[in-house]
């Protein structure tokens, strides 16, 4: 039954996702950096000519604007997909006391979907508590058609909808179609608290996050199947704590966090626009993201002295789900389930070691170990499997997908002279696989990097790095419903080598003009592969720069340009490729600005941002005729522009401008209407193509 | 200087022309205002350098072998070479028919569409020429065709595509007599690279000949499928029912020897065919709904509503239609068990005998007794005796193991008995015939208990020859086998009378001379179901119950039938075995052994005549019918002027 192995599958996405989100472990506080800087004595830092204001001040600002939503595709721009006359608050305040108590308010487009605000308290180099808010939101299209509407875990088709057995059979399907917006809005809120104390600090933070919307899914029965605008509520918390104590040579800390995710539906059920293929299937039911928890804990260690730095850590982690399972399908009666719920539990231990020495003059080798495993101790169980809600097609055991990974990485970094150095290293990487086609990947590496510094105001460095990558003999796995091509070799698990190659050169002076490029190429080889994923080849290049006109004006340009060639063979007969797949892909990414502050006495700053970027894919399948796929692009043209006026000493009137000229589309959708499939109720065309403008007014108050 | 070329290619091919093909001044002067009409194309190929050699001086075989196809300016030109048997070449060929199709690869024309040939021309030379016919003297050839492919029937050329060209040559002969026997030979090319970069090779015509024999079309001139289906697609038929895929699978819907179900019956797993199991892995309605024709896929009768073929295989993956459509299944479920006659003796009337049942897969018996396993669903054991004289009574007695208790036995072998054989004169030394039938309770490829499954599996039935004291190897004559039962009829799939399959010696138990034939019948032998007689009526389609039966090979191809003996000669050879008994009437008349067995076929007046008066006897007395007074072999026995063996068409 799919549902169920997506509930593992999703557990373990949902899981790696948090474990992203609230696992940064260097992130802050025991990075290398950091700890030195907690050695350093920061006191002769003190910036000797700022001045500390003590007393309260800032700034509030309040703002009109006028947004001219058609696509809310361009929200992404404007910050607010609410069409026509809108508004926000803006807020910097400060408030410091002289013995060192400070608040502050900072907000920031307060009223938009994208504002945010923040409330902190405390004194300065000793605590600090904090209360915040942050709207995100991404927005995706509000060209979809459908037929369906949405209430909690349902969507409904309108009373007197008429089936078909194809899209072109259902009567009413063009009086019904409405748009739906595809978008999603995340409001986050935040509450955290820093003490420091002499040769410690412990830190605490909490974040409720909130997410609505809709994104599209696929709902099928055996071989129909339609798009469905699934909605989207549910919520994260996270609590993280930490603790570490540091002194001359040494730190260690500790640092814990926990994550729940709550989902607001339990499931998804939706009417079958099709008649049904076989027997009553009506609706359909799909298991969503289940309710879950994560919790991790770890622990820091890092000695130096001598030119001798070790760094240790070792974490572990759990990720449980245990929601009832739906029953295996809502048509007919359900086969029997091994299990009421999955009590599923995935474990994972990180260790990781480094080694850092300045062995002699203008030479520091360093050497790290990293341990990283995966448990599923899930319990394995025959699951029924209906295919689609359609019909039982015998049971399937839960995969448990472990894997282990190991890395070694030894390098040198020679100092020639004050002008050159060279940075060597080597580096193997071991993972262990199961219920994969290969148990094993060993991927050997090397690198090199010279830096090169011509002059003062020049520089220059080359970097090369060469891996192979092979592993244990490759058996494809038969627990798939359909076997695989003897000749596959899926491209994560293939051998591989890969060449990269990167110049960059640099010019910044005490004069006006800085300026970088970066040249990159690179090459993987899939070359044991008959079939499948046989070539990578990518290259590209930057370019910026940056002018200081005069002391009030600053101009600055970058151009980036990167295409990527991507060669696949398939086989239509089971055996030897006979047929090719081209992919060439290309981005560019153009701009230039002009920021020219002071004008009019100093009462005018203006601002003007240009930027145009496009990407694109064009891929071409070759079995001796070669058929071409459709337009696959987004181009986009976006100027930024501001002027900000001060009417007197207090008040200040800024106009922003964005215009945004944007395109894109997708041969799967480009042209398509509702019933172009004959088996899959899509939702139309969801190409974009606007002319859009933000106009805005902001007023704003020094206080 | 480019024409200067030009014209002497022209002129020697004019020249070679006068000299090898012979043409009245007329048809060269045509030929010649039809070359000069092409003035200015240099696309005409020059003399292929490979020498000749003697030309072949005796032909029983044309090899053509297509070198190249020169694509100029849209135009394709064909070399190729003939040559007899021995490689000799073969020079002054003088008729030859082309054909050209393009093939779109699978997927191409919607998702889940087969491949698909677009016919594109079929051009002739005999008298004249629609193209240029160039025989260069040493068995090379040449033709060019009349112009570009591209827009022939209405068909754009797809550069990159696979193109065949297909060349029929024979049915006439050289000019010094020399039969040419009809050959078909096809090229499969692209004009944009060496190897076509995808084929469309299914099935090879020896296949279809297992069963039919130098299957042929068109007044014989077109003998292979890479043949038939450059003309058999959608762009050239104007009946959709002759397009190749459905039409085959449509005439064979009735009448086929073997269950229509296994789609390896002709579709064999022959890896040298790339697209040998397209047959199970590109399901499309018009591939299948030819032979499920109760099924409207469009309109959504007996099958779901499918406007197209790309969902097809969502639901029929390769791995269901394998199991639906092949013997796999039934293969699997066959390796779990193995019945077998371990031990048999006469006593009495009786005969006792041991079945031994294990399971092949695990090479470990079966411990208990037939009655007591519950996959089995039925396990009968038949008896007869009198080999001496093709046994002595047409009811053979029997027993069902699975509803009997052995008489003894233990761990795998259980002893039972059969009474009431009729023995023969001297049983002593004579011979009886066991043979072995049953079915077996299964699910997909396991046996299974018969109380959970409605689903059987038919055993390949058996026979074991013994004596008065033991087992013997030595029986019954054997005069077919199995296997070459199996040519049309599958290994052992064709069952009568429920589950009785052993064509080779089981049959026989019943079907003997014990049977009495009509004695008021035109064709007497179409009238008794003893073995021989029956085999033959049958399959020549003289049997009054099976009027459709239209045998698909050549029914004078004994060998189809007929197995050779130890000493390699074929089993249809005269003179008959001394145990072949001659044919009963209901009246108590006898015809003589092989004059039935003859005017079984060759049954007028006039064979009946000379029959006769070589001392056949039809419809006398048993004793003049057995008095061996027939003396056919003198003259058509083996090695004899007139042997059976040389005047029906054996191959």
């Amino acid at each position: 039954m799919f549902v169920h192995k997506k509930n593992t599958t999703q557990l373990t996405m949902l899981a790696l996702a948090i474990s992203a989100s609230v696992s940064p472990v260097f992130a802050e506080g025991y990075g290398l950096q950091n700890a030195n800087r907690e050695k350093a004595n920061t006191s002769k830092w003190e910036c000797k000519r700022c001045v500390i204001e003590t007393g309260f001040n800032g700034s509030v600002g309040v703002g009109a604007a006028y947004n001219d939503i058609d696509d809310i595709h361009f929200a992404n721009a404007s910050g607010t997909d609410s069409d026509g006359l809108v508004g926000h608050l803006d807020a910097d305040l400060n408030n410091k006391s002289d013995s060192g108590y400070q608040t502050t308010f900072v907000a920031n487009k307060l009223g938009y979907d994208i504002g945010s605000a923040r409330l902190e308290t405390g004194r300065i180099g000793q605590y600090k508590i904090g209360i915040g808010y942050r709207g995100l939101a991404h927005y995706n299209t509000n060209n979809a058609l459908t037929p369906y509407s949405s209430s909690g875990d349902n969507l409904y088709l309108p009373s007197n909808w008429q089936t078909g057995a194809v899209t072109s059979q259902m009567p009413t399907l063009y009086d019904d179609a409405r748009n739906v917006e595809l978008k999603t809005q995340r409001d986050r809120y935040l509450l955290d608290a820093v003490y420091k104390g002499s040769f410690y600090q412990a830190d605490i933070n909490y974040q409720h996050e909130k997410r609505q919307g809709k994104r599209t899914f696929s709902g099928n029965f055996l071989t129909n199947s339609a798009m469905l605008a699934q909605p989207i509520d549910d919520t994260t918390d996270e609590f993280g704590a930490k603790i570490y104590f540091n002194g001359k040579g040494w730190l260690i800390g500790i640092d814990s966090s926990f994550s729940q995710y709550s989902n607001d539906h339990n499931s998804m059920i939706w009417q079958n626009a099709f008649t049904p293929t076989f027997g009553a299937a009506y609706r359909g039911q799909s298991a969503v993201a289940p309710d879950n928890k994560a919790y991790r804990v770890g622990a820091n260690a890092q000695l130096s002295g001598n030119g001798h730095q070790v760094l240790m850590y070792l974490g572990v982690a759990s990720f449980t789900q245990d929601d009832a399972f739906l029953p295996a399908t809502v048509n007919g009666p359900s086969p029997a389930l091994p299990k009421a719920s999955l009590d599923g539990k995935v474990d994972t231990t990180d260790m990781k070691l480094k080694y850092n020495s300045r062995v002699l003059r203008g030479l520091n080798i360093r050497a790290s170990y990293d341990y990283s495993d995966k448990d599923n101790k899930t319990a394995i169980n025959p699951y029924p499997q209906v295919i689609t809600d359609s019909y039982y097609a015998g049971t399937a055991n839960n995969p448990e997908y472990d894997r282990t990974k190991q890395q070694v990485k030894l390098a040198a970094k020679y100092r020639f002279n004050r002008e050159i150095y060279l940075d060597a290293g080597y580096q193997y990487d071991h993972n262990d696989y199961s219920d994969l086609d290969r148990d094993r990947l060993r991927q050997n590496g090397v690198f090199a990097k010279v830096n090169y510094k011509i002059s003062s105001d020049w520089s220059t460095w080359l970097k090369a790095e060469f891996s192979d990558r092979t592993g244990s003999a490759y058996n494809p796995i038969t627990t798939t419903n359909s076997q695989s091509n003897p000749y596959l070799r899926k491209s994560y698990l293939a051998d591989r080598e890969r060449q990269q190659y990167q110049l960059n050169v640099s010019y910044s002076s005490a004069t006006a003009l800085s300026a970088s490029a970066n040249v990159r190429v690179s090459s993987d080889d899939y070359d044991d592969t008959l079939v499948g994923l046989t070539q990578v080849d990518t290259h590209g290049y930057d370019i910026s720069a940056s002018y200081l006109l005069s002391d009030d004006i600053i101009i600055n340009a970058y151009l980036n340009q990167d295409w990527r060639d991507s060669d696949q063979a398939g086989s239509s007969n089971f055996g030897l490729p006979n047929w090719y797949v081209n992919t060439d892909e290309k981005s560019t990414l153009v701009g230039a600005g002009i920021d020219y502050r002071h004008l009019l006495d100093k009462k005018l700053d203006l601002g003007l941002e240009y930027s145009y970027s496009d990407g694109q894919s064009d891929t071409e399948v070759t079995q001796g005729l070669s058929s071409p796929y459709g337009d696959y692009f987004s181009e986009k043209h976006n100027i930024n522009a501001f002027a900000k006026y001060q009417l007197d000493e207090k008040i200040a009137l800024r106009l922003d401008w964005i215009f945004e000229n944007y395109q894109d589309s997708d041969w799967l959708n480009q042209g398509l209407a509702l019933d172009a499939i004959p088996n899959v109720l899509i939702f139309g065309d969801m190409s974009s193509d606007y002319n859009a403008h933000y106009v805005g007014f902001t007023f704003s108050y020094e206080l | 200087m480019k024409k200067i070329a030009f014209a002497q290619i022209v002129s020697s091919a004019i020249a070679k022309s006068i000299n090898i093909t012979v043409k009245k001044a007329l048809a060269l002067l045509a030929l010649v205002t039809m070359l000069a009409a092409c003035g200015g194309d240099d696309g005409s190929p020059g003399n292929p350098g490979e020498p000749g050699g003697p030309p072949a001086d005796e032909i029983n075989a044309l090899n053509i072998t297509i070198r190249e196809v020169v694509f100029e300016s849209g135009i394709a030109t064909v070399n190729y070479r003939i040559t007899n048997e021995t490689d000799d070449p073969v020079v002054g060929i003088p008729s030859a028919t082309y054909l050209a199709a393009q093939l779109l690869p699978q997927g191409f024309t919607n998702a889940g569409n087969a491949s698909q040939w677009q016919y594109f021309t079929s051009e002739s030379c005999n008298s004249s020429c629609d193209g240029e016919f160039i025989d260069h003297k040493n068995g090379q050839y040449s033709y060019t065709f009349s112009g570009a492919f591209n827009g022939m029937n209405n068909i754009a050329f797809m550069p990159g595509a696979t193109q065949r060209i297909v060349i029929k040559v024979g049915g006439d002969n050289l000019p010094d007599g020399t039969d040419l026997p009809i050959t078909n030979q096809h090229y499969d090319w692209q004009d944009q690279g060496s190897e076509p970069a995808y084929t469309r090779n299914l099935i090879d015509m020896s296949t279809c000949n297992t069963c039919h024999n130098d299957l042929s079309f068109h007044g014989s001139k077109y003998n292979e499928v890479e043949t038939c289906v450059t003309c058999h697609n959608v762009d050239k038929v104007s009946n959709p029912g002759n397009v190749f895929a459905p039409m085959v699978h449509n005439k064979h819907l009735t009448g086929f020897p073997v269950p229509l179900t296994d789609c390896q019956t002709c579709h064999v797993a022959d890896e040298t065919l790339t697209e040998n199991m397209n047959w199970a892995r590109v399901p499309t309605m018009e591939a299948c709904g030819s032979c499920h024709t109760n099924i409207d896929f469009p309109s959504g009768q007996g099958h779901p509503a499918q406007v197209d073929n790309s969902n097809c295989v969502a639901c029929h993956n390769s791995d269901w239609t394998m199991s639906a459509h092949s013997q796999a299944n039934t293969d699997a479920v066959l390796g779990q068990f193995n019945a077998e006659i371990v031990s048999a003796e006469l006593d009495g009337d009786s005969v006792n005998f041991s079945v031994r049942l294990s399971n092949p897969a695990t090479n470990e018996v079966y411990a208990d007794s037939a009655d007591k396993l519950t996959f089995i669903n039925d396990l009968r054991v038949y008896a007869n005796f009198g080999i001496s004289v093709d046994y002595t009574t047409r009811s053979a007695k029997s027993i069902k193991l699975q509803d009997t208790t052995p008489i003894s036995g233990s761990n795998g072998v259980y002893h039972y008995q059969i009474s009431g054989l009729t023995l023969s004169a001297d049983p002593v030394n004579d011979k009886g015939a066991l043979a072995l039938q049953g079915k077996l309770c299964s699910d997909q490829t396991m046996l299974a208990n018969c109380a959970d499954s409605d689903s059987t599996t038919t055993l390949k039935s058996s026979h074991q020859y013994f004596s008065a004291t033991a087992l013997t190897d030595q029986g019954r004559r054997v005069v077919v086998t199995n296997e070459t039962c199996g040519s049309c009829h599958g290994d052992q799939q064709l069952n009568y009378h429920g589950t009785r399959n052993d064509l080779e010696g089981q049959c026989q138990l019943c079907h003997n001379p014990n049977m009495q034939a009509d004695a008021s019948a035109a064709n007497p032998a179409a009238s008794t179901a003893d073995y021989k007689h029956l085999a033959h009526t049958l399959h020549a389609g003289s049997r009054e119950s099976y009027p459709d039966i239209n045998y698909p090979g050549n029914i004078g191809n004994c060998a189809q039938c007929h197995t050779t003996n130890d000493s390699g000669v074929l089993t249809a050879a005269l003179p008959l075995n001394n145990a072949v008994q001659p044919l009963a009437f209901n009246d108590g008349t006898f015809t003589s052994a092989t004059s039935a067995i003859c005017s079984a076929c060759h049954l007028n007046d006039s064979a009946m005549a000379h029959m006769t008066q070589q001392g056949g006897v039809f419809k006398g007395t048993e004793a003049d019918a057995t008095a061996g007074t027939e003396s056919c072999h003198t003259c058509h026995g083996q090695d004899a002027a007139v042997d059976v063996l040389k005047v029906h068409p054996i191959q």
